[in-house]
């Protein structure tokens, strides 16, 4: 049978299949149903230099085909996660990319500063477009120069690889990864969520704004991975409505190595799992010797 | 702290949320009990894990235009056989009143945190509404032990307390035409003193205004009390961080409802 695994700055994983940041809780909420050590690596919860309370309610809204979020980047910080959270990765020997973010450029750089290299932490992925914060945030992902800068101030200050998680809601996506690359970026994460909002027709208010996700954002983010991945020679990982095995391959086809899915788990919380399985039955179907070697496939 | 669930000595919370499972069911009854009420009966293929009144299951019919699963409370359980009571408000509830019996579905179940019961001299176990569905398990397991007040807008809504008619409940209509004319609060604030006399422990469960009027009813004395929360959710696992309510924790205050809830002590959240 043909071999999962795949190698990501220069770190072995079993499988190309992660999280999304911000779709699994701290890792420990889905372990009465299955164990963190089935993903490929987990990704955190966007994580930031002090706890984050978030946003009020509504915080997520049921779209036709998709999910509206605004969550707020709540979170318990990132001393506590170590603390708290991180044991249990410890313990099953799971990697871990951290995602990250802040709302200035200090920010960013203290908390990049406080994860130390660890064997298990395989990347920094550093959340540039969080739609739903009002201040700050939103304006490094859009522009390029903004994006060079603080990946730049960010490579400076860690050894671990820098992923660059980028927002859609660009003029030009290969000017903001070109930016991100020419600072020495390790990766790219694509994509986040897609800016969007609610009307409410009766009570002529609008409910919620916040980032659209799911199986509408599908096809938007298949071309960013594809135009990303023949551009620029560093790994892209793929995210954005993956809710099965032939979501995923679509992903890797386009040239995605690895793949994150986020709200296909709040829907049916054994996605993850059976993607992976339905990976493994694909290359055996398809005699491949490993997932690697589709990936970019469909580019011809 | 004494728990008088029987299983609750030996399963604690944190186990209970351990043994929640993603089950597979075929609907056998989907009746209209009360004009916009559904009593949802699915038999489930394997048995759910011990539940706790309160806590919640979330349900999904699959190829439906739904995205979403559902949250319901879990309203009664036999083995195999799960029940749910619901209310049609919108596009997910409509979809599942008209969906057949011998339908499938798939119940992700038991999840979140019950009512908490300590040893009191009475339990007073107040419901508006669809509200019923979320303390109706409660009611079951307390019996005689509770005293039970509802409240709904009319007569035509006393359908929904036919399965415990046995037991004594005082019933509050919005139009008088059954009962206590006015809300359930005001009915239960008549019988607040007398109650009061005793060590008493009030369970709530109903729309955001009536628990915020039993709150200003409890202010005072800060009876002990604790209720059943709603917020919508993505989850209902405890992933998203979508379904929070605030809570007086200055450090910490938003706490997910599915998760650390949706039964919570009144006096810690902020309604
Ligand atoms: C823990 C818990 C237990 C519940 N128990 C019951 C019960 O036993 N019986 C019952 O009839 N109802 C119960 N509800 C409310 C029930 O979940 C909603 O009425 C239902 O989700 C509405 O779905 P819809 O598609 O018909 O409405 P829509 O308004 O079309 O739904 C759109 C979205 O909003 C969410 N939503 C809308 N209203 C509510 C609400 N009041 N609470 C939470 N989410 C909402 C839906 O889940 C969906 O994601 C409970 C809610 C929670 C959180
Ligand atoms: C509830 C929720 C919370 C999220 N939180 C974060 C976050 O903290 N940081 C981040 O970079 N992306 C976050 N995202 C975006 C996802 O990681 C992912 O990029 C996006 O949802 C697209 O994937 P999906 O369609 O599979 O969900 C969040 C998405 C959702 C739905
Ligand atoms: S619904 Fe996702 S955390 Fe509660």
């Amino acid at each position: 049978m043909g071999s999962l695994s795949i190698k990501l700055f220069g770190k072995t994983l079993r499988n190309p299949v992660m999280n999304a940041s911000g779709t699994l809780g701290y890792g420990r909420e889905i372990e009465p149903l299955w164990g963190v050590e089935t993903l490929g690596a987990y990704v955190t919860k966007g994580l930031s230099l002090n706890p984050h309370h978030g946003n009020p309610t509504p915080r997520v809204w049921e779209e036709q085909r998709g999910l509206i979020n605004s969550i707020g980047l709540q979170n318990v910080g990132v001393d506590r996660f170590f603390d708290q959270y991180f044991p249990l990765f410890q313990e099953k020997k799971t990697p871990i990319i951290v995602n990250f973010f802040g709302f200035t450029e200090e920010e960013y750089i203290a908390c990049a500063e406080k994860i130390r290299p660890h064997r298990l932490i395989i990347a920094l992925e550093m959340n540039l477009s969080c739609p739903n914060v009002k201040q700050g945030g939103i304006s490094f992902g859009k522009d390029p120069d903004l994006v060079h800068d603080i990946v730049m101030a960010v490579k400076r200050v860690t050894k671990i690889p820098v992923i660059a998680k980028l927002t859609p809601e660009v003029k030009n996506l290969k000017e903001i990864a070109q930016g991100a690359y020419e600072a020495g970026v390790d990766g790219f994460t694509l994509l986040n969520t897609i800016p969007a909002m609610v009307v409410d027709v009766e009570k002529r208010t609008i409910p919620i704004r916040g980032g659209l996700s799911g199986p509408a954002l599908k096809p938007v983010a298949l071309k960013a991975v594809y135009e990303i991945s023949t551009s620029f020679p560093v790994p892209v990982i793929g995210a954005g409505g993956i809710m099965d095995h032939t979501d995923a391959l679509s992903f890797l086809l386009a040239g995605a190595k690895a793949l994150q899915v986020g709200t296909a788990t709040f829907i049916d919380p054994y996605t993850i799992p059976k993607i992976v399985k339905g990976l493994e039955e694909y290359l055996k179907r398809c005699r491949c010797p490993s997932i690697g070697a589709i990936v970019g496939a469909a580019r011809g | 702290m004494h728990r008088l669930f029987a299983y609750a000595s030996v399963v604690d919370q944190r186990e209970i949320s351990r043994a929640m499972n993603d089950i597979e069911g075929k609907i056998t009854t989907n009746d209209e009990v009360a004009p916009g009420y559904y009593l949802l009966k699915v038999k489930l293929s394997r048995p759910m894990d011990p539940f706790v009144p309160g806590q919640f299951v979330m349900i999904r019919v699959p190829d439906r235009d739904v995205f979403l699963r559902r949250p319901f409370s879990i309203y009664d359980y036999h083995r195999p056989v799960l029940s749910l009571l619901y209310k049609v408000v919108g596009k997910g509830t409509e979809i599942l009143s008209k969906t057949g019996k011998n339908e499938k579905v798939s119940v992700l179940c038991p999840l979140g945190k019950g009512f908490y019961l300590q040893k009191r001299q009475e339990y007073v176990i107040l419901s508006g509404g669809i509200g019923i569905a979320g303390v109706h398990a409660l009611i079951r397991r307390l019996g005689t032990r509770s005293s039970v007040f509802f409240g709904c807008a009319a007569k035509k809504e006393l359908a929904l307390i036919k399965e415990i008619d046995t037991l004594p409940v005082s019933v509050s209509t919005l139009d008088g035409s059954y009962g206590f004319h006015g809300t359930v609060v005001d009915l239960l604030s008549e019988h607040l003193t007398t109650l009061r006399e005793k060590d008493i422990e009030i369970f709530a469960c109903g729309p955001a205004a009536m628990l915020k009027a039993l709150r200003r009813i409890l202010e005072k004395d800060k009876t002990p009390c604790q209720v059943l929360l709603e917020e919508r959710m993505a989850c209902g696992l405890g992933l998203c961080f979508g379904c929070v309510t605030k809570t007086v924790d200055e450090a910490e205050p938003y706490k997910r409802v599915c998760k650390e809830g949706p039964v919570f002590d009144l006096w810690e959240v902020c309604l």
